[in-house]
């Protein structure tokens, strides 16, 4: 096992640890705080998944988020559907993966990559915010929907009930931790080495045997799916759905999350998510309107100067440390 | 003639106002060796891109096995068994050289090289963790040679693998496809007559897009006319 593999896993159980012994040290509020940032979590390993192994920006991820949260919504408020919560989970993952294997099919296919594919998905989580609101009839609007009620489930005889606080932190922590640690055992292993390979030099990879527009599309298909989910569990959580789920802003935000936390690392957008939003508590608790400013001075500033993230400030210094004591 | 790999037929292909090629034929038997030869511009590049189904001919086809292959995805056409090394080398560079090799393993059908007798084939063995992207220029060149032989193609076309070698790099190329001659068809394309001297096979002159002459070698070699227009030149 190379180093940094062995490095990924030691961090790994390493906040594995701490988020088992978390419950003992908080109160319930401050547990219900961890767990949705850890959802935010997961939707940024998502993006992540897809961003960090292909290179592609999707700036339109928050629309698969939204889209599974008001499917989730809408499957848990019909009392007419049983099972309501796992089906609802099901549609929610479905839903996403199915709206971004159409986008993708004509964006991946049609040679569409870089910058446009950026600008495309932009376009479309404003056209899934847009429909969220227009569409009252189903989505309720601009409110939103409210009264979903917490995830619920039999498994295997024993009843799963998600409305209080440890029990709902545990199912989120546990999903987190198997989805993160699946991506990346598909990310560094055969899956994820070709995909390096495409976003090196797609015609080279394609003239080798590999279909590419198809690799990639699993990829962001993959990728969507759970953004889905993450969406799902949120709005089981928090109790309700509404527009902005599926905006701009959070599609912003999971962007900062993934580059402060390390582009490509998976691990590192989930602590990013977290360290983030406990930031923005604390800010928005002294002055609101300053949080989307120094969201947007941020997001600028890692767009132009750390392109590969805050870590990225390590390996930079690393390597200046190590070329001054080669020059000496 | 049931040994035809590939053939083309009446190859032309037009950029904008620039008629780059024009009635062009070729055919590759199997387990053939061949060069195609010709001054800059004169189309080399444009015609194995044609010849890999890159660039579609806007006149005439090609035909591999059988199959036009004008309009096919590029992976369809490396899954029939056609590799090609780029005139550009074209390696990974974030990945290390056995990952490059795994790659190109992976894309192929049914790879049969393990990737230890590749790493030598190349002479690349104690480079196999080094990143193709910090390789000197000839390793890259060989890197991109083992790739296509990862594959294991029925055709290997390759544009100017020698470009950028020392002399000596030259001649262990030119050593190394002699070598793979009777496993599969090899087409060649090369500015340095050195090499082509020392492969010594069926030899296609372009000039302007155009088939100059072709012919064995030292045929090719002695003509006056290809002299003018491109030996001389050197
Ligand atoms: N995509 C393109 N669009 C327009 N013109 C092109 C294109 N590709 C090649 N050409 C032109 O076609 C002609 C043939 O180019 P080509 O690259 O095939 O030459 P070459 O024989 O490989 O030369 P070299 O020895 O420099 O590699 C040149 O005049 C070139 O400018
Ligand atoms: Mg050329």
């Amino acid at each position: 096992m190379i180093a940094r593999d062995r490095n990924w896993l030691l961090v790994f159980a390493v906040c594995a640890a701490l988020a088992i012994v978390y419950p003992l040290f908080a109160d319930g509020y401050q547990l219900t705080v961890i767990r949705d940032a850890l959802i935010f979590g997961l939707f940024a390993a998502s993006l992540d998944f897809f961003w960090g192994r292909t290179g592609i920006l999707c700036f339109g991820h928050a629309a698969f988020f939204g889209i599974g949260g008001y499917i989730m919504a809408l499957v848990t408020l019909n009392d007419a559907i049983p099972f309501g919560s796992l089906l609802g989970i099901a549609g929610a993952i479905a839903g996403a993966a199915f709206v971004a294997a159409i986008i993708g099919y004509f964006l991946f296919f049609g040679g569409i990559r870089g910058s446009y594919f950026t600008i495309v998905t932009l376009a479309m989580g404003v056209i899934c915010q847009q429909a969220a609101i227009s569409w009252s009839s189903v989505t309720g609007g601009d409110s939103g929907l409210i009264g979903i009620p917490p995830i619920e489930f039999d498994l295997g005889g024993t009843h799963v009930d998600l409305s209080q606080d440890l029990p709902s932190y545990i199912f989120v922590a546990s999903i987190v931790a198997v989805v993160v640690l699946a991506l990346w055992s598909i990310s560094r292993g055969r899956w994820g080495t070709v995909l390096t390979a495409i976003q090196d030099n797609e015609v080279r990879a394609a003239a080798l045997g590999h279909n590419a527009p198809l690799r990639l599309l699993v990829t962001f298909v993959l990728s969507a799916a759970i953004a889905g989910l993450a969406g799902a569990l949120y709005v089981c959580m928090a109790g309700l759905v509404a527009p902005d789920l599926s905006g701009l802003l959070l599609s912003t935000e999971v962007i900062v999350w993934v580059a402060v936390g390390g582009r490509g690392t998976l691990l590192g957008p989930v602590l990013g998510a977290i360290a983030i939003q406990r930031a923005q508590q604390t800010i928005s608790s002294f002055n609101p309107s300053l949080w989307p400013l120094l969201l947007g001075c941020v997001f600028v500033i890692i767009v132009f100067v750390l392109p590969d993230g805050i870590l990225s400030i390590y390996a930079r210094l690393k390597s200046l440390f190590k070329g001054g004591r080669q020059a000496q | 003639m049931s040994d035809v790999l590939l053939r083309a037929e009446n190859v032309g292909i037009r950029f904008g106002g620039l008629q780059a090629l024009e009635a062009l034929n070729l055919t590759v038997h199997d387990k053939e060796l061949c060069c195609i030869i010709g001054p800059n511009g004169a189309g080399k590049s444009t015609f194995l891109n044609v010849l890999t189904g890159t660039l579609r001919p806007t006149t005439g086809s090609v035909r591999f096995l059988g199959h036009d292959i004008g309009g096919l995805p590029l992976h369809r056409i490396a899954r029939l068994g056609i590799a090609r090394k780029f005139q550009i080398p074209s390696v990974f560079p974030s990945l290390s050289v056995e990952d490059n090799l795994k790659v190109a393993r992976w894309g192929a059908p049914s790879p049969a090289r393990p990737i230890g007798e590749l790493l030598d084939l190349v002479a690349l063995g104690n480079r196999a963790a080094t990143l193709a992207g910090g390789l000197a220029h000839g390793q890259k060149q060989w890197l991109e040679i083992g790739m296509a032989l990862a594959i294991e193609p029925r055709l290997l076309l390759l544009d100017e693998p020698t470009a950028g070698m020392t002399p000596q790099e030259t001649m262990a190329t030119a050593e190394m496809l002699l070598r793979l001659k009777g496993e599969f068809s090899i087409v060649a394309v090369e500015h340095d007559i050195r090499f082509v001297r020392a492969l010594n096979c069926e030899t296609l002159v372009l000039h302007q897009g155009r088939r100059l002459r072709s012919g064995p070698f030292h045929d090719i070699e002695a003509d006056e006319m290809v002299r003018d227009v491109y030996l001389g030149r050197r």
